[in-house]
């Protein structure tokens, strides 16, 4: 069980450089995050925000902390060890792709500064990047390669700047008899997958990921004319659920509360049995709680609290929900 | 791994030897999990083909294509007959699902990576060639076991093409810093092997130079 652990004002949670397991939530308080930046050495300090995971990294790539958790004012935090972190996660596939999406953003960002430290050309656009690969293979004589490089360069850019010559080469490859791998036995590039003209289902697929995508560009309206549509093509379809559920956020965020209400109590008596049920009931309590209705608001927390297992995220929110009420 | 993959059959995708799986620059949207075989990571820097990792069944690769579609960094070939699970944006999410051990590997295959090019990125802003190469002997010796680490002399698997990568110099002059530390008698080269006589020496050396 992760546990739930006070600390004062002015006192560390962990050192830079320190090895430690446990992975942080902040329930409450304020923690400072005190890091070195790698590029010119100057102190780092980062806000750790409330329900805000820290010391992740360090903890399940087994190396020394890179920053210092400072307490700022009297703080409570849940500590997990790494197997209960993994549980959390395991439960919660959601908080994973949250972190996955901090992490490739970093490394994004790391890979970009080695590249400029490295000094290879970051004017290299990718058009001529893959042509110059074939480019590279054909003059090395490896036509295998060579030729993979310049159909796939034909395939993403039949009007290319080196359209041309990318024919030319696959031309003189393909007549090599014995050069390295003959065209007809030469692997035959997967099909590349275009939006266009897609199949019923996969258009529709790509009403719900559109609609992803809008969410996480924050034009929320825009998303739920996706969601909508992707529902009424498909009531049954496979992201009926999620798109439902989405709504329902843009709504809440959108501050339309009395549409958020209307639009997960419907869904509710739709789906009684919906597996993301605690959830909806959630954000009805986070709904009433906007409209100041704190009765209604703290049933519908308690009942989320009764439904979920421990160590659940959306217990966790209800819980907080629930205690920022002042109920118990 | 242990981990129940037949249920992901749909996503199995297989590669003859030497087939690319995909090339450095083309646009990437998916991932893959290696099931069998070897894959091997090659990049094309300066006028060389560079081998910048060889991966094993239950690894990853490709993941930076899962949360933005960006072209590929290096390019993939299969070494052997290689059978892999392909996942995109699309079906990431019934993965992540579905299978929270792989989201899990996902995850910690990330934090690796961070790591790898944050070391990277402190080897690369030290000021001079020696400095550097010694930074990759330090990196280097990282990896080795703990009780290797206790000692002052120890043994890296390593060659000059390998350190000049790591610390972004040519191999020319990666070799003349080699050089000048043979003649000082700091190291050793045996075949492929380094011997570095005190790698405690190199660790003051490096954080002297590192301090400005």
């Amino acid at each position: 069980m992760p546990q739930v652990v006070k600390y004062k004002a002015k006192s560390i949670i962990y050192f830079e450089g320190d090895s430690s397991d446990k992975i942080y939530i902040l329930q409450s308080g304020k923690v400072s995050l005190i890091s070195i930046d790698i590029e010119n050495g100057q102190e780092i300090r980062e806000m750790v925000k409330t329900g805000e995971f820290f010391g992740v990294k360090s903890s399940l790539g087994r190396y020394p902390r890179e920053e210092t958790a400072d307490v700022l004012t009297d703080s409570v935090v849940m500590v997990f060890t790494v197997p209960e972190f993994e549980n959390l996660i395991y439960t919660n596939p959601r908080i994973n792709m949250q972190m996955l999406k901090v992490f490739s953003n970093q490394l994004r960002r790391l890979h970009k500064k080695v590249r400029s430290l490295m000094s290879i050309d970051e004017q290299t656009d990718a058009e001529t990047g893959l042509f110059n690969i074939g480019e590279y293979y054909y003059k090395n004589q490896k036509y295998k390669p060579a030729l993979y490089a310049f159909r796939r360069y034909l395939t993403y850019y039949p009007a290319g700047s080196y359209q041309g010559q990318a024919t030319e080469y696959l031309i003189k490859i393909e007549k090599y008899p014995q050069g390295g791998a003959p065209a007809s036995s030469a692997q035959k590039p997967q099909p590349v997958k275009k939006p266009a003209a897609p199949a019923e289902e996969s258009r529709d697929s790509k009403l719900y990921y559109d609609g992803l995508s809008f969410f996480s560009q924050e034009k929320y309206e825009d998303a739920i004319n996706n969601f909508r549509q992707y529902i009424s093509n498909n009531p049954d379809g496979e992201f009926m659920v999620r798109a439902v559920n989405e709504i329902g956020k843009s709504l809440f965020i959108l501050k339309k509360y009395d549409d958020c209400i209307k639009h997960f109590t419907g869904m509710i008596q739709k789906f009684p049995k919906h597996p993301d049920l605690p959830e909806f009931l959630l954000y009805l309590g986070l709904s009433c709680n906007a409209k100041n209705d704190k009765q209604k608001a703290a049933g519908f927390y308690k009942k989320v609290i009764t439904m979920c297992e421990d160590g659940s995220e959306i217990k966790r929110k209800a819980k907080n929900a629930l205690k920022a009420l002042g109920g118990n | 791994m242990n981990i129940d993959l037949s249920k992901f059959d749909r996503f199995k995708v297989a590669f003859q030897k030497g087939d690319q799986i995909f090339c450095e620059y083309e646009p990437g949207d998916s991932f893959y999990l290696i099931q069998s075989g070897r894959v091997q990571i090659v990049k094309i820097m300066g006028d060389i083909e560079k081998i910048v990792d060889i991966l094993h069944p239950g690894e990853i690769f490709g993941e930076m294509a899962i949360l933005e579609e960006a072209p590929r960094s290096a390019s993939a070939i299969a070494i052997d007959h290689v059978e892999v699970l392909e996942f995109n944006k699309k079906n990431f999410e019934i993965l992540l699902r579905g299978n929270p051990q792989i989201a899990m590997k996902l995850l910690q295959t990330f934090i690796k990576r961070i790591y790898d090019q944050k070391r990277r990125f402190m080897i690369l802003t030290l000021p001079d060639p020696q400095a550097k190469v010694a930074d990759v002997f330090l990196m280097l010796s990282e990896t080795q076991s703990a009780e290797s680490k206790s000692m002052n002399e120890i043994v890296l698997n390593t060659n000059v093409d390998d350190l000049a990568h790591w610390c972004g110099l040519s191999t020319s002059e990666c070799k003349q810093v080699i050089n000048h530390f043979v003649t000082q008698r700091k190291i050793e080269i045996q075949n492929d092997k380094l011997v570095i006589k005190n790698i405690n020496d190199f660790q003051r050396f490096v954080n002297s130079r590192r301090k400005k």
